[in-house]
């Protein structure tokens, strides 16, 4: 029995230190912000404002410094702005479209773009190609050309 | 014991490098007992592997505490089944596994082919076996699993092991990685067969063929290994994701992309005789991106929360990876003149060229995953500056590009072979364009105002109809032949044609995850404190605090939060989210409660305990996300349609092109 009470002490002391009150860092003008930011704790490829780990080590310390710069009256664009300053450009959830970084947002739909001209390519080559029709088409209309222009110059 | 483990790894490695040099010597020197040979060292192989993991496996069952392997993914309490799955819960045990399953796959290619393509099996042998040496050697040199503590120079037993990851101690998480491992390997055997295709100069389609149905069940196992693993994912992590774009999720659907592309492009092969070059190409893809992926899953390439520990193998895996493609093009660019295709397209507007859409689509999605999953590293070597390229950058460009193809996957069918004229297409598409239409226009009119959500039911209405059309349409002929009832009528069509009709039950199949993915811009979710009297709300739902409980067993201590449900004063039943404690490991995990409906999920998770002593609870509400899962069900379901063997065996004349007769030839006959 004395085992037992100890036991529960001991998950009372454990789920205790699990966690902290975290409900108020999640509200809609948090979130708005931390949409922009990464979670960089290393174990979820979130942001700030979706990674579900209440006690994450880099999320809630990130959460409670918006909440205090929103409070300061901070514009959304300065807030994620300071968090680039302090922690670099890995602060921003997505590679920011400007320098080498740009080719992480072109690169996908440039694919895309050569992959429809290989297509095209392909389909020009693998239709059967009309010029031998048309090239005798041709012929044989100048032929008749031909003839009419003889035709006629002998009615003159 | 060990000692036996290890040698038999050695020997293993020893025979495979035999059966590669005398498959490839038997052939060249036309001396068929050497190739025999080989192949008995195949069977050898796989013997001395399946010794090699009974002892591993023996030693996780009987908590035998000399293995460092055994003392640092188990321990004594351990239910017997995770101790069975600490198989593969570490680095060392998961590549025997790997091993051990690439030993299977060779040792039945072998036997089932013993009489066939002779050839081409010396070759087929000799591929199989380099990837079965390469990973040997990871596990008889650097990562042994059967190395032991030892102190001093005496072998010594750990009192008892540090326990598996909690988070592995989930029923789904005991299947995953196999299944995904036989998807991941079994994808060797179509590239074997391919090389052995490629190095014999075979012309015609023989390699197709004969793995047409391995590609297939392997497709089938990768995908059951990858929506196991999103199962997990949701039920495990707490925060109801599914895919949450960690590199090592990228790393399993990216083989899963290209073998997609594989499965439709080979039809042309098929059927047309067409594209030759390109399923070489994706079959070849397919296979590296299967060692790229277990490459980064292993060697710390990029972080990941799945990721086994840093090791020194990254460079192993390049060597083998940079060989092998080298290799792979130089022999395909060696041997164009085998490849040619029989015949040509006669429009632009037929089935064949949405193909060509499909994989073009298909690979771009694959590329935009590879690029972002690679870009962190290769911006960091250019620019010296890390960034973060997170799950936001993999929705915004997969989103458009998955929604696309979605639209394909019911253009694709409309479509004929050889040609469609304008008047087809129109009656075609008129029914199912307008059901996409009016559904679009009857969500927005509900209010539904995302766009993307709105798109992706539009094209699910779309597909859908396309799909029950074609159904519908040949029910309805077999109907009026044989006037059986539409039900029958429909088993009879599906039948006569399983690879047709089970394809597009596994198109339907794909619709309804799409359902179920566009749900997700609908979830709400509450984190609240609470305690027992306490009630709160969640869209529709009310759910009342009733009781806080904890107790132990001897793995691990738990605690867990009774929660009344109810919706407009009617109970619907309790969740009991629990929070767990490891003993041995120290670790913690969730065991998240849902309540699992078609139209949505009610899910809770215990985060823990406020200061304050008040339960802190994470509630969503997740809608039309079991679609996804019926959706998993639905794609296992056709794809075994598609393998069984077809009631009226179907010749696909080829068009072939034996000349072009000129207007001169015509006028002078």
């Amino acid at each position: 029995m004395r085992g037992y009470r100890v036991s529960l002490l001991l998950i009372l002391v454990t789920v205790l230190s699990l966690a902290q009150s975290g409900s108020e860092l999640v509200t809609p003008e948090i979130r708005r912000v931390g949409r922009h930011l990464a979670c960089l704790c290393g174990v979820c490829k979130n942001t700030v404002a979706d990674c579900a780990m209440l006690e994450c080590g880099h999320s809630k310390p990130a959460r409670i410094k918006i909440r205090s710069l929103l409070k300061e009256g901070k514009s959304d664009q300065a807030i994620i702005a300071r968090f680039v300053a302090e922690e670099g450009k890995q602060a921003l959830a997505v590679p920011p479209a400007e320098g080498f970084n740009l080719l992480a947002w072109v690169m996908p739909f440039a694919a895309i773009g050569a992959g429809l001209m290989l297509i095209g390519w392909f389909i020009r080559r693998m239709l059967p190609k009309p010029q031998t029709a048309a090239a005798t088409d041709s012929r044989i209309l100048d032929r008749y050309h031909e003839q009419i222009e003889k035709d006629l110059a002998q009615l003159d | 014991m060990e000692n036996i483990g290890a040698l038999a790894i050695l020997l293993a490695f020893c025979l495979s490098l035999y059966a590669i040099v005398g498959s490839i010597a038997g052939k060249l020197k036309s001396r068929p007992f050497l190739v025999r040979s080989a192949e008995r060292a195949v069977y050898a192989v796989w013997f001395l592997l399946t010794l090699a993991s009974g002892i591993l496996v023996n030693a996780l069952l009987t908590s035998d505490f000399r293995f460092a392997y055994v003392a640092s993914r188990s321990n004594r309490d351990m239910p017997g089944v995770y101790k069975f799955a600490a198989w593969w819960g570490g680095q060392e045990g998961s590549l025997l596994l790997w091993t051990w399953i690439l030993s299977c796959y060779a040792a039945v290619v072998v036997w089932q082919n013993r009489k066939k393509f002779r050839d081409m099996m010396p070759y087929v042998t000799a591929t199989l076996m380099v990837t079965q040496a390469f990973f040997l050697l990871l596990i008889t040199f650097p990562l042994s699993p059967f190395q032991v503590l030892a102190i001093g120079k005496e072998v010594t037993a750990a009192p008892d092991g540090s326990g598996l990851n909690p988070l592995l101690q989930y029923w789904a998480m005991a299947i995953h990685p196999p299944t995904l491992y036989l998807g991941y390997v079994g994808f060797i055997v179509p590239f074997a067969f391919a090389m052995g295709s490629l190095i014999t100069r075979q012309p015609g389609d023989a390699w197709i063929h004969t793995t047409r149905r391995w590609a297939l069940v392997t497709w089938l196992f990768q995908s059951c290994g990858v929506l196991l693993g999103a199962g997990w994912a949701y039920a495990v992590l707490g925060w109801g994701g599914y895919w949450g774009w960690d590199p090592v999720e990228n790393a399993s659907i990216l083989p899963w992309i290209t073998g997609t592309a594989f499965l439709h492009s080979v039809m042309m092969q098929e059927k047309k005789g067409m594209m030759k070059v390109w399923n070489i190409v994706l079959i070849s893809a397919t296979f590296f991106l299967c060692i790229f992926g277990t490459m980064l899953t292993r060697s710390g390439i990029v972080s990941s929360v799945h990721a086994f520990a840093q090791s020194p193998i990254g460079k192993y895996f390049t060597i083998f990876l940079a060989l092998h493609i080298a290799a792979t093009i130089w022999l395909i660019l060696d041997r164009l003149d085998y490849l040619k295709s029989e015949s040509q397209l006669e429009s632009v507007v037929s089935r064949e060229s949405s193909f060509l859409f499909n994989n073009l689509l298909l690979l771009a999605s694959c590329f935009a995953v590879l690029w972002g999953t690679l870009f962190p590293v290769i911006s960091e070597a250019v620019t010296g500056e890390k960034i973060s390229v997170d799950a936001p950058f993999f929705n915004r460009v997969n989103v458009p590009i998955g929604l696309f193809l979605l639209f394909l996957t019911g253009v694709g069918p409309l479509i004929a072979w050889r040609r469609s004229s304008l008047d087809s297409l129109k009656r075609a598409f008129l029914w199912p364009a307008a059901v996409g239409v009016v559904t679009v226009a009857a969500l927005a009119a509900l209010g539904v105002r995302h766009f993307y959500a709105l798109m992706s039911f539009g094209l699910c209405a779309f597909v859908t109809s396309t799909i029950v059309a074609e159904f519908g349409k040949g029910a309805w002929t077999i109907r009026a032949k044989t006037r059986m009832n539409m039900a029958r009528a429909m088993v009879e069509l599906t039948h006569r044609n399983t690879r047709r009709y089970g394809g597009y039950i596994v198109h339907m199949a794909i619709v309804v995850m799409f359902i179920g993915f566009s749900g997700a811009a609908f979830n709400q979710d509450k984190t609240i404190e609470v305690k027992p009297g306490d009630r709160f709300r969640l869209g529709r739902y009310e759910l009342r605090v009733k009781d806080l409980k904890q107790g132990e067993t001897p793995n691990y201590r738990w605690g867990n939060v009774v929660l009344d449900i109810y919706t407009d004063n009617e109970f619907l039943g309790a969740l009991q989210p629990e929070k767990r404690f490891y003993k041995v490991s120290r670790d913690q995990s969730s065991e998240v409660a849902i309540r699992r409906r078609l139209n949505e999920d009610l899910y809770v998770n215990f985060s823990g305990v406020a200061e304050d002593g008040r339960a802190v609870i994470q509630a969503y509400v997740f809608p039309l996300v079991s679609w996804i899962w019926v959706g998993f069900a639905t794609l296992f379901f056709g794809t075994l349609i598609c393998l069984v063997p077809s009631k009226v065996r179907l010749q696909f004349p080829k068009t072939k092109v034996v000349g072009v007769v000129t207007q001169d030839a015509r006028v002078s006959r």
